[in-house]
């Protein structure tokens, strides 16, 4: 009976729309006051980033419910619409223009892989959609439309340099990586912080992407003989296979690593024991907006839960970054909010985050290591760190 | 530097030797490429991350691998391959999509993410001054072990010789009565039993995902391309190949390096008299 009621009430409604669409501008407006919020969220569910992409929809979802649950924002709805981007550029293009033509959206905001953020980009920007990106990377992307919150390596490189140089009394470094744009960037970094310092490169190396057999750069690093090893690899099983490969061959001198995550680590089991790293997010961080996090994200997933990581963390806090700036703005108009969203602070796992440095965002950082269980222990937080100068033609 | 290097092309040799061992016996055989190959690789590998979950020895996940590996390759053996024989190329169309059944159905069940195998052994010890992996010498071992096991099985044995009557010349073999049919079952078999084998043998130095069969795949076919059907030829290839990658390597780049099994690999082919 309700429901045939509510049928009713839907068409009468439908009438009403349909006369005020066709009498007076306004009636549109009040019409759509009532539609959903649609935030899209063009993510890696196949491909290179299928294994985090689960996460960071899962982040994005809680968001959303909390939002919801309090009124959701000017009395709308969020609804957010998970698209496959494929991990690349092909797949990004068909996901964005999907997200614009068919759900309409009125942000757009994901963690991607660089090729597929730069295919989507530009149709955003040409759509005038706004696009935040929650996911670290090499830096210096700019756009109009486009937002991030997420670390670049001006963020977590120096801290993790100047830790293994003051407390770790690393002077003589060996540099590490795997041979593509996000590794060899991460290590150029990294050399720039090292001579800041007054530390020397005794060895520099790269290794194929496809090649897990490490023995040559072993070797290499065994007869260069540093105080300290700093490397960048690909996400994922290629810092095991470093790892494993570097302790079996007996070398034991402190490890700097740009590419671990909490996920990778524990997966390894002992085999990244006593890697120090840097980042944003990690579970371990004691703070009550992580504790209240992560005991809502079991609570709505259960067992079904991806551990929250470094990658999907940020997700939550755009979907909440935007939700603010959209209510502050009193619309969902990408000049409006775009214009207000420097301004919004979120108060949220990771700590305070404000993207307010040409469209990038000073973030805390964290200095954490790897324990014999394979579990990350965070040891002491820098405060927030300054993204520097990423966009010096936008404010 | 130069004992390291001496132990660094030694034992490449012998995890190249290791990886390529099955891939020889079946071509040898069955004279088909076995693109599974790589999936037998995972397999084996998982092996390791099963028996770490349940608490067993590191050692057994070896046992483990090799019987997953003459299981899966006896069905596949008796249900798809053997009304393939008469068509070759059709041989690689199966065994390529064998591969990729084999590598989605463990991402199925355990995910694309990396997971944790235990090592039997971590440590490195000394050998004539140097610190080296003690897990790398034992490898060399295990080839050397597995080299004179298949060697004595093939010259000693009843199956042996019925296998090598089968490689000369497969027709004349069937025509003095010999059961080629299960000449090619057990040979199967027992190769993709041993690349199942290698694959566990790895872990301790990779880690274990879905793909980590396919860099391994391509050089165990150079190796088996440069070889033939002989375990010597084989080892020759492993040292080498293995050898020359490893020079490379730390002489010029591992960029490099890792091109050298390849592009050797060809030029042996064009230059080499006797066919195949």
């Amino acid at each position: 009976m309700r429901q045939m009621w509510a049928g009713r009430a839907r068409s009468v409604v439908a009438v009403l729309v349909v006369l005020g669409v066709a009498m007076l501008p306004g009636g549109a407006v009040q019409s759509q006051e009532k539609k959903a919020i649609v935030i899209t969220i063009p993510v890696g569910l196949s491909g290179v980033n299928s294994v985090v992409a689960p996460a960071v929809v899962q982040s994005a979802e809680l968001a959303a419910e909390e939002i919801n649950a309090k009124g959701g924002v000017l009395g709308r709805k969020i609804q957010v619409i998970p698209l496959d981007d494929e991990s690349g550029p092909a797949g990004a293009v068909k996901a964005f223009n999907t997200a614009i033509r068919q759900h309409k959206t009125d942000a757009i905001i994901t963690m991607e892989t660089s090729a597929a953020r730069n295919a989507g980009a530009p149709i955003a920007d040409k759509s005038n959609t706004l696009f935040i990106y929650t996911s670290f990377y090499e830096g210096k992307a700019c756009g109009k439309n486009l937002y991030i919150n997420a670390w670049v390596p001006e963020q977590v490189v120096p801290p993790l340099i100047k830790f293994m140089t003051d407390e770790k009394k690393v002077k003589k470094w060996f540099a590490v990586g795997s041979d593509y744009a996000f590794g060899r960037g991460m290590i150029e970094s990294a050399k720039a912080t090292i001579k800041g310092m007054g530390g020397t490169l005794v060895g520099e190396e790269y290794q194929p992407l496809q090649q897990s057999d490490w023995t040559a750069i072993i070797s290499k690093i065994r007869a260069a003989n540093p105080d300290g090893i700093i490397y960048s690899t690909s996400g994922g099983g290629p810092n095991i296979d470093f790892m494993k490969q570097f302790k079996a061959a007996g070398l034991k001198m402190p490890v700097g690593s740009l590419s671990i995550d909490e996920l990778t680590a524990e997966a390894g089991g002992n085999a990244a024991e006593g890697v120090y790293y840097t980042g944003d997010y990690f579970t371990g961080l004691d703070n009550p907006e992580n504790k209240a996090f992560l005991d809502a994200m079991k609570k709505k997933f259960g067992a079904g839960l991806k551990t929250p990581n470094s990658l999907s963390e940020p997700e939550y806090d755009g979907v909440y970054a935007y939700a603010m700036a959209v209510e502050k703005a009193g619309s969902t108009d990408t000049d409006k909010v775009a214009k207000v969203l420097p301004n919004i602070v979120f108060k949220g796992p990771r700590g305070q985050v404000q993207m307010n440095k040409q469209h990038h965002a000073p973030l805390p950082v964290y200095l954490a290591q790897v324990q014999a269980d394979g579990k990350t222990k965070v040891l002491k937080g820098f405060g927030l760190i300054d993204p520097g100068n990423q966009c010096p033609n936008l404010k | 530097m130069f004992i390291t290097q001496l132990l660094d092309v030694v034992t490449t040799a012998g995890v190249l030797y290791i990886v390529a061992l099955g891939l020889l016996i079946v071509y040898g055989v069955l004279k088909i490429i076995n693109l599974a190959h790589g999936a037998f690789l995972a397999m084996g590998a998982y092996a390791g991350v099963i028996t770490t979950r349940a608490g067993w020895n590191p050692w057994t996940a070896l046992l483990l691998a090799f019987v997953i590996g003459i299981l899966v390759a006896a069905v596949v053996e008796w249900r798809v391959l053997s009304s393939l024989y008469a068509r070759p190329l059709d041989t690689i169309l199966a065994t390529w999509g064998l591969n990729i059944i084999v590598v989605q159905a463990i991402t199925l069940y355990f995910g694309r993410e990396i997971h944790f195998a235990a090592s039997a052994i971590e440590r490195a010890v000394d050998v004539g001054g140097v610190t080296y992996s003690a897990y790398r010498l034992v490898l060399l071992l295990v080839a050397v072990v597995l080299g004179v096991a298949v060697w004595l099985v093939l010259q000693r044995t009843q199956i042996g010789t019925v296998a090598r009557a089968v490689i000369m010349n497969e027709e004349l073999a069937q025509s003095l009565g010999i059961n080629t049919r299960l000449v090619r079952f057990v040979t199967f078999g027992l190769g993709a039993g041993l690349a199942a084998l290698s694959g566990a043998l790895l872990t301790p130095l990779i880690s274990v995902h879905p793909y980590l069969g396919v860099p391994w795949l391509i050089n165990a076919f150079m190796l088996v391309l440069v070889a033939g059907m002989s375990l010597v030829n084989l080892a020759a290839a492993a040292l080498v190949l293995g050898g020359a990658q490893v020079v490379v390597s730390s002489y010029g780049n591992p960029v490099l390096g890792s091109l050298t099994i390849v592009i050797l690999a060809v030029i042996i082919l064009r230059f080499r008299t006797i066919p195949i």
